[in-house]
């Protein structure tokens, strides 16, 4: 099942001019319903729809690795966790039982390096130490994409909530700016350049 | 207004295939010059209202740009020997909706220069290529260019970095970014000649359409205010409005009739819920871009023509071109909020032909950009571009320096026509229709790979005279994978044994039928190709209805 998760090498190529060679498929395409998962957008307190809640919070456990909360907020105050297990109902409804298979897999080392199955219950060190190990599979490649994308896609899909993710990189959405954009454009207006 | 509607069992005069960039040109010019016009859609007519910066749905959903996940396969190797394998998105990109990838461009709009239409004969052969002159000039052409300047709608600044020109810009340039102010002092710095991009995106009202408020989604999306000169805001309203046209939208060709005479009949396509027509038409035009139009001209094949329709010359969907690219990020200290408004603003062309004596060919143009389309989504799934973190607490520091505080400098330029580049009907992987997907062949000719180094290596030294803190260049130095440029594979020429169309885009085989996209295109220009379709649009319609009106179609 791991055909639908990303490779490290496809995974780089989402940041291109444009998306592609990104996701090893070897099935004939699956034509999924519409993406409209925005209709199933979550709100606070939502209930989780594909994930059970004790895998959710493992899954929340790891995407707060990915994007910690430090100094600033990360993927927990953001709602990650609730992008991912939306779009783990739709879009992406072919990931989820590989996921499931990765979180299996990663809580089998853990037991294994610390004795503890539960992500969630390891320290900040080892939870870090653990996916640095795992750092290079399709598992936590596609962890990472999901994590992003809950992080910086419309709060209406789930995460980024209160546009946390945009304020952390300081991307606002606007419809409409006027120049100055940014301090060099100001510079060259000032000195009539 | 009434819309206008058709028998599919009467002829129409004409029937066009694709409402994009060249499609939308052929429908207005030929429905205002009073011919009765179908034009076949696959995708939704949206409008400005429709568009949205949903950076999920557009980039990762394929909400435009349709690939796998909507049923649209594509399978791509390197070489001929090779099997090709299914890649996710696709390899051959464009949008899918009224107004072609005119809806979701950047709207950079260079217009070729003399040299390329006469390359071949100035520089000479180069061997193991079909690169050749055109069989028109820029002298022919120029009138066009200006047409659409004026039709469509282009923002720049006349000066001496432009080819000649009848007539200037109906609007001024853009105003400059912060990227822009970086490369324009870099360039002067070197001793270049940087200048105002010309670009479709109006920076003041024109032809009824407002000016941009400069939100910063061009790239990929498109605009909510229709400022954005696209062929969906700027010809499909005046072809609708003449009474003459009915825009059919969500209808896939599958294939085009022909008679004992050799001649087109009827346009066979499915509606979307899979009903199939066929609309009767005295001629057709192609405009379905440089993938669709050769595949189906091969979905097209019989026994008359059974190496596919108008393809006598065997050169239909061959000498695959993408434009190569290359890019050059640097952090700098100030915030340069390269997100904001329209894609770029300045360009350098001191590069458009490189000194032969440096042992390739090529040439291109430099301009600067966001490195990410200016898409949180896409900056932080790249990582740190100076750090390679890419999760954890260094990685989260490092975005929120990178977003607002980079700007990338970025090559486009020259490839080279082979025969060995190409689109053809993959022998196994289908799409939602049955059809056969498109498979894409291609490896870059030493040459091209050598121009994008040879402009990654100029954007590097931009880099440093523009004052960059770190920088980092890169370009596909094992060749490009895919493109959103799609030129070539119907050539234009007056020989039919090594073109495919002639030099006012008719089929050598086929008297009544035209192909007109990026397919014409005989070289790549140095990249931003589409204000060449377009005028190369105008030109073809002028020609056929000239033609028409003589009953010499």
């Amino acid at each position: 099942m791991s055909e639908n998760l990303l490779s490290r090498r496809a995974f780089l190529q989402f940041s291109g001019v444009a998306a592609r060679n990104s996701l090893i498929v070897l099935s004939l395409p699956t034509i999924l319903t519409a993406c409209k998962e925005a209709a199933l957008a979550q709100t606070e307190n939502a209930r989780f729809t594909a994930l059970g809640s004790a895998e959710a919070a493992e899954f929340a456990a790891i995407a707060a690795r990915i994007i910690p909360t430090d100094e600033t907020p990360g993927a927990t105050e953001a709602g990650v966790i609730y992008f991912i297990d939306n779009v783990l109902g739709s879009s992406r409804a072919e990931m989820l039982e590989p996921m499931r298979a990765g979180l299996a897999e990663l809580q089998a080392a853990g037991s294994s390096m610390y004795g503890t199955k539960t992500f969630g219950t390891l320290s900040n060190a080892q939870q870090d130490e653990l996916l640095a190990s795992i750092e290079e599979t399709q598992f936590f490649n596609t962890m990472r994409y999901l994590t992003i994308a809950g992080m910086f896609a419309l709060p209406e899909y789930g995460g980024n909530r209160n546009l946390l993710g945009w304020k952390m990189i300081g991307f606002e959405d606007r419809h409409m700016w006027m120049p100055p954009f940014g301090f060099y454009d100001a510079d060259y207006a000032a000195k009539g350049e | 207004m009434a819309w206008t509607s058709f028998p599919t069992r009467e002829e129409v005069d004409f029937v066009v295939v694709g409402s994009g960039a060249a499609g939308g040109i052929m429908a207005k010019e030929l429905s205002t010059a009073g011919f009765s016009v179908v034009v076949l859609e696959q995708g939704p007519h949206l409008h400005p209202g429709d568009f949205k910066h949903d950076e999920w749905s557009y980039t990762h959903n394929e909400e435009l740009t349709w690939g796998r996940r909507k049923g649209h396969p594509q399978t791509f190797r390197k070489y001929e020997h090779e099997e090709a394998k299914m890649v996710d998105s696709g390899v051959l990109n464009y949008a899918h909706n009224v107004g072609g990838s005119s809806a979701h461009y950047s709207g950079n709009f260079w217009r070729l220069r003399p040299i390329d239409f006469q390359e071949a004969s100035i520089r000479g052969p180069i061997a193991g290529t079909n690169f050749a002159d055109w069989p028109i000039t820029y002298e022919e052409l120029e009138p066009y260019y200006t047409k659409v300047d004026w039709e469509i709608g282009v923002s720049g600044l006349a000066g001496p970095w432009d080819p000649p020109r009848s007539r200037d810009y109906p609007c001024p340039p853009m105003p400059v970014k912060a990227s822009g102010v970086l490369m324009e002092r870099a360039g002067k710095a070197l001793g270049y000649e940087p200048y105002p991009a010309p670009v479709a995106i109006l920076s003041r009202p024109h032809n009824g359409r407002p000016a941009c408020i400069h939100c910063g989604f061009c790239n990929g999306f498109g605009c909510e205010v229709a400022a954005k000169s696209s062929s969906a805001v700027t010809m499909i309203p005046l072809a609708e409005a003449s009474g003459n046209c009915e825009l059919r939208t969500g209808c896939t060709v599958s294939r085009i009739n022909t008679n004992d005479a050799g001649r087109v009949t009827e346009v066979v396509y499915w509606e979307e819920d899979g009903t199939e027509q066929a609309q009767m038409a005295k001629a057709v035009v192609l405009c379905a871009n440089g993938a669709e139009t050769p595949r189906l001209l091969f979905l097209s094949e019989s026994s008359r023509f059974p190496d596919g329709l108008g393809n006598s010359s065997g050169m239909v969907g061959k000498n695959l071109m993408f434009n190569g690219s290359s890019n050059a990020a640097g952090l700098f200290p100030e915030p340069v909020n390269a997100h904001k408004s329209i894609p770029t603003t300045r360009v350098i062309h001191d590069f458009y032909t490189i000194d032969p004596s440096l042992g390739f060919y090529g040439g291109g143009g430099i301009d600067c950009r966001s490195l990410t389309r200016g898409l949180p989504m896409a900056a932080a799934m790249r990582g740190g571009t100076f750090s390679g973190s890419s999760w954890g607490s260094d990685f989260k520091k490092d975005l929120m320096m990178e977003f607002t505080h980079t700007a990338s400098f970025n090559g486009h330029c020259t490839t080279l026509p082979l025969s060995t580049n190409n689109v053809t009907l993959d022998p196994t992987v289908k799409d939602k229709w049955g059809r056969p997907a498109l498979r894409t062949t291609f490896m870059n000719h030493p040459d091209d790979l050598a121009t994008m180094k040879f402009f990654m290596e100029r954007s590097m030294e931009l880099m440093d005279a523009a004052g960059a803190i770190k920088k980092v260049g890169s370009y596909a130095e094992n060749g490009q994978t895919g493109g959103v440029h799609l030129l070539g594979t119907c050539r234009m020429g007056n020989d039919p044994a090594t073109s495919v169309v002639d030099r006012y885009n008719r089929s050598h085989d086929v008297p009544n039928l035209f192909m007109v996209d990026g397919g014409s295109l005989v070289t790549s220009g140095r990249g931003q190709p589409t204000m060449t379709i377009m005028a190369l649009a105008f030109r073809a319609a002028d020609h056929i209805i000239q033609a028409a009106r003589r009953n010499e179609i």
